[in-house]
């Protein structure tokens, strides 16, 4: 599909138009055109050939290249984000590597391309937790069992569980070959909250230990929203900071049960644990105290609102913890807190990310591709992202560099690690990648959350479009 | 084209009857005819063109056809044949309908008023008045600005909560109002189509100042009023370029994408976040490919797509006959009318 087209103001210019009466005759010498479209034909061939000799001589030279003869590298391609593959990380690794890294940019519509193109990157910036089942199921990943097996850094044993998110064996996430990595991680239902907001609204702080209900953390928004003639001035909170689907996932499994059926090949948004939750959540976006599905937070991510004291509580893991180290001042007000459950139900605290990298099975350079895992996961940039704050180490040996120097930092360790054991996982569907199902929650909430829909119709729109579009993904994995 | 044809002359040539017929163009001594190196340059010439269109447009509409009749994510092993299933769930899918029915709306709100707007101030603009250049630059930047740039910028202008307008109306205490949802979400999209209306004044500016000025100079000594000089010499001599306007804004509005993501990050999942009343036909292929997964089904789309298009292009040129003034014939009408006259 090609996505340039235009509005209908932007027309094309207007082709020559020519307002007298008649075309002009022009009288022509036959000789003398004859002889300056031979010379021009003459020189379009002559300027052809000079440049297809000049390509074949630079396509020698760099086949010499390639060949390794006069020391030329191999040029990995990786699909990343400019923020976590910087220009400063990519020399670092093409000079401990000696490979030359083309970065391109992280893009979710291109990467389907290159993969339906069968020309994907060597590497792939990803979701281990909402993406592994979709690719490998459709056998897009290259197993790494045997290259863990061979690493002398990457020592199995000392992989944080986390990167079980990576593993699928074709029925089960967290089972069956690995084929990925997490960088680092977080429990992402937890939240981040401002303390001078809490004061000036003279609120009691969440506590450390213990969590919320969703219904007390929903009562806290309500109190912490400020509205002025029709615009929010402050949020409450945002409850959903990974995605709507996610939300949900865990929001059901919180209450008790389970969105997907047992073989993954469909959703129940009608069990009463999912019903409570998608009621907490019409309540939630219809009382206007965060950015949801039909008001969406125009800055993309929570940082710039919460930032700027527009947002009272962040639904953010320990990653987020990273960017408010950025700012002292903000780190001074900012507490971290457990993640709220659903009234009666079970504790969990699950990862929705677990971002990491994986290889292609089509990808040209594997072996290179696994150097640049190795330097990446358990290098020197995995031990400086350890002590960023930007999430949890994947590596259980790089757990003691998380930085504790501030009162910030150490509340926002003794808080995390609190948390691990209710540390746990949602599997998703192998049929459709969760980006559909965010697609159907996105199209068909916003219209419930303006009329007064029930939960029970709002269920049965979901169940229907979800499983539709499942079914039809079923039909292509076999 | 030979000199026959420059002249207008209707070009008769001798076919080949017989083996010295067919020599008779070739120069002996292996020696191309004239008209083998007039190929042969053509070809030459067009050959980078026609590599370009069979690599990058006939082959992927070829492959966009047969793909329409599979059920293709793209990704899956398992692909088959669904012969027109596809195309039978794009009439039949009240989604699908109803983003067309709404993309034709919006088609018949913002064509003519582009059209009318742009009119208007080029006529304005082409007054004899001082800094006349300048306004013409002004009115002219908006078309400037890429699509993407002008939606992210009324996104930041209309936003609710740190928007500029909602701050202006803050400012005259008076509330404010989502501007990027529901239901006025389609008119901040018609303000930013209108917003670059410049693109249209352009063209028209450079339709008026083709028509000669002996043409309103008579009307004006025989007594016409302007609005009769407007009717009867401006728009007439106007009309192709009106029609020409017409065309291109209607095809460009049935594929308007990049304006609709005012209120949205571009993501596969969040593009199913623009309001449903800009949810336009080509946001819901974009969902389909990307989000959905379904190449399939949005190959189809986008098929049908193309052949309403072809359809309201052929309808219009049908309709314009009787409607449409060329002071310049078509070269076909001409060599038509030449024939017929026995020329």
């Amino acid at each position: 599909m090609d996505p340039v087209v235009r509005s209908a103001a932007a027309v094309r210019p207007a082709p020559a138009y020519v307002p007298h009466e008649r075309p002009i005759s022009m009288p022509m010498s036959t000789t003398t055109s004859l002889d300056r479209r031979r010379f021009l034909a003459v020189s379009a061939g002559a300027a052809l050939s000079a440049s297809a000799l000049s390509g074949c001589a630079a396509s020698v030279s760099d086949d010499g290249d390639s060949g390794g003869k006069s020391g030329a590298k191999t040029t990995l391609t990786v699909m990343s984000q400019a923020n976590e593959l910087d220009p400063k990380t990519i020399k670092a690794a093409e000079q401990a590597l000696g490979v030359k890294i083309s970065l391109i940019t992280y893009d979710a519509t291109k990467l389907n391309a290159m993969l339906a193109a069968h020309n994907p990157p060597d590497l792939v910036r990803g979701s281990g937790a909402l993406e592994t089942p979709y690719f490998a199921a459709r056998g897009l990943m290259t197993e790494l069992d045997s290259y863990f097996e061979k690493s002398s850094v990457l020592d199995p044993s000392d992989l944080d569980p986390v990167n079980d998110l990576w593993r699928f064996d074709g029925k089960q996430q967290g089972a069956g070959p690995r084929y990925g990595m997490a960088k680092d991680y977080s429990q992402d239902a937890m939240f981040w909250y401002r303390t001078d907001l809490f004061d000036a609204a003279g609120l009691d702080r969440p506590s450390d230990t213990e969590p919320l209900t969703y219904d007390e953390w929903f009562d806290l928004g309500k109190k912490l929203a400020k509205h002025r003639r029709g615009k929010v001035k402050v949020y409450g909170l945002n409850a959903t900071g990974l995605g709507n689907f996610a939300m949900f996932l865990n929001m059901t499994a919180s209450g008790g049960g389970s969105l997907f059926a047992e073989d993954l090949a469909s959703v129940d948004f009608s069990s009463p644990e999912a019903r409570n939750a998608l009621k907490w959540y019409l309540e939630y976006a219809r009382a206007d105290i965060g950015p949801n599905a039909a008001n969406p937070n125009p800055d993309g991510w929570d940082w710039p609102t919460y930032q700027a004291g527009r947002m009272a509580m962040a639904c953010d893991g320990y990653w987020f913890g990273g960017a408010i180290g950025g700012d002292a001042k903000k780190a001074e007000v900012s507490r971290f807190a457990p993640a709220p459950q659903m009234a009666g139900g079970t504790r969990i605290s699950p990862c929705f990310g677990a971002t990491g990298y994986w290889i292609p099975k089509e990808a040209k350079h594997k072996d290179a591709a696994w150097k640049f895992f190795e330097w990446y996961f358990g290098g020197r940039p995995a031990k400086d992202r350890a002590s960023s704050g930007w999430g949890i180490p994947t590596l259980k040996s790089l757990r003691p560099q998380m930085p504790q120097n501030t009162t910030f930092q150490k509340q926002a360790f003794k808080v995390q690690e609190q948390e691990l054991p209710y540390f746990s996982v949602l599997t998703v569907t192998p049929y459709v990648q969760t980006t559909a199902l965010d697609a159907v929650i996105n199209k068909v909430l916003p219209g419930a959350i303006k009329s007064s829909t029930s939960p029970g119709k709002v269920a049965d729109q979901l169940n229907a479009q979800m499983n539709e579009l499942i079914a039809k993904g079923k039909e292509l994995v076999g | 084209m030979s000199t026959d044809q420059l002249a207008g002359r209707p070009t008769r040539r001798p076919r080949p009857s017989s083996p010295a017929a067919g020599t008779r163009g070739r120069p002996a001594g292996g020696r191309l005819s004239l008209r083998q190196r007039r190929a042969g340059a053509f070809y030459l010439f067009a050959g980078p063109w026609l590599l370009g269109f069979l690599a990058l447009t006939a082959y992927p509409l070829g492959y966009a056809l047969w793909l329409s009749f599979t059920n293709s994510d793209g990704l899956s092993p398992h692909v088959s044949f669904v012969g027109l299933a596809n195309y039978r769930e794009v009439f039949t899918d009240p989604d699908t309908m109803a983003s067309l029915g709404r993309t034709g709306l919006f088609t018949a709100i913002t064509v003519p008023l582009s059209i009318i707007g742009g009119l208007l101030l080029a006529v304005l603009v082409n007054q004899p008045i001082r800094a006349r250049g300048l306004f013409r630059t002004l009115l002219y930047l908006p078309a400037v600005v890429p699509p993407v740039g002008a939606a992210l910028t009324f996104k930041l202008i209309f936003d609710r909560d740190s928007g500029a307008v909602n701050g202006f109306l803050d400012l005259l205490h008076i509330n404010g109002v989502p501007w990027l949802v529901d239901p006025y979400a389609r008119w901040v999209l018609v303000a930013l189509t209108m917003w670059a209306v410049g693109n249209v004044m352009i063209i028209s500016l450079a339709g008026l100042q083709d028509i000669p000025k002996e043409l309103h100079e008579a009307a004006r000594v025989d007594g016409a009023s302007p609005w009769q000089s407007f009717t009867r010499i401006t728009l007439p001599l106007l009309s192709p370029v009106i029609f020409f306007q017409v065309v291109t804004g209607i095809i460009g509005a049935l594929q308007s994408f990049a304006p609709l993501l005012i209120a949205i990050n571009p993501t596969p999942a969040g593009v199913t976040s623009v309001p449903e009343s800009n949810y336009f036909y080509m946001i819901d292929v974009f969902a389909q490919y990307f989000a959905n997964g379904r190449y399939g089904y949005a190959s189809a789309m986008l098929w049908v797509l193309f052949l309403v298009i072809i359809l309201i292009t052929f309808l219009l040129f049908r309709l314009s006959r009787g409607a449409v003034f060329y002071s310049v014939e078509p070269e076909s009408a001409q060599t038509k009318r030449r024939t017929i006259g026995g020329a």
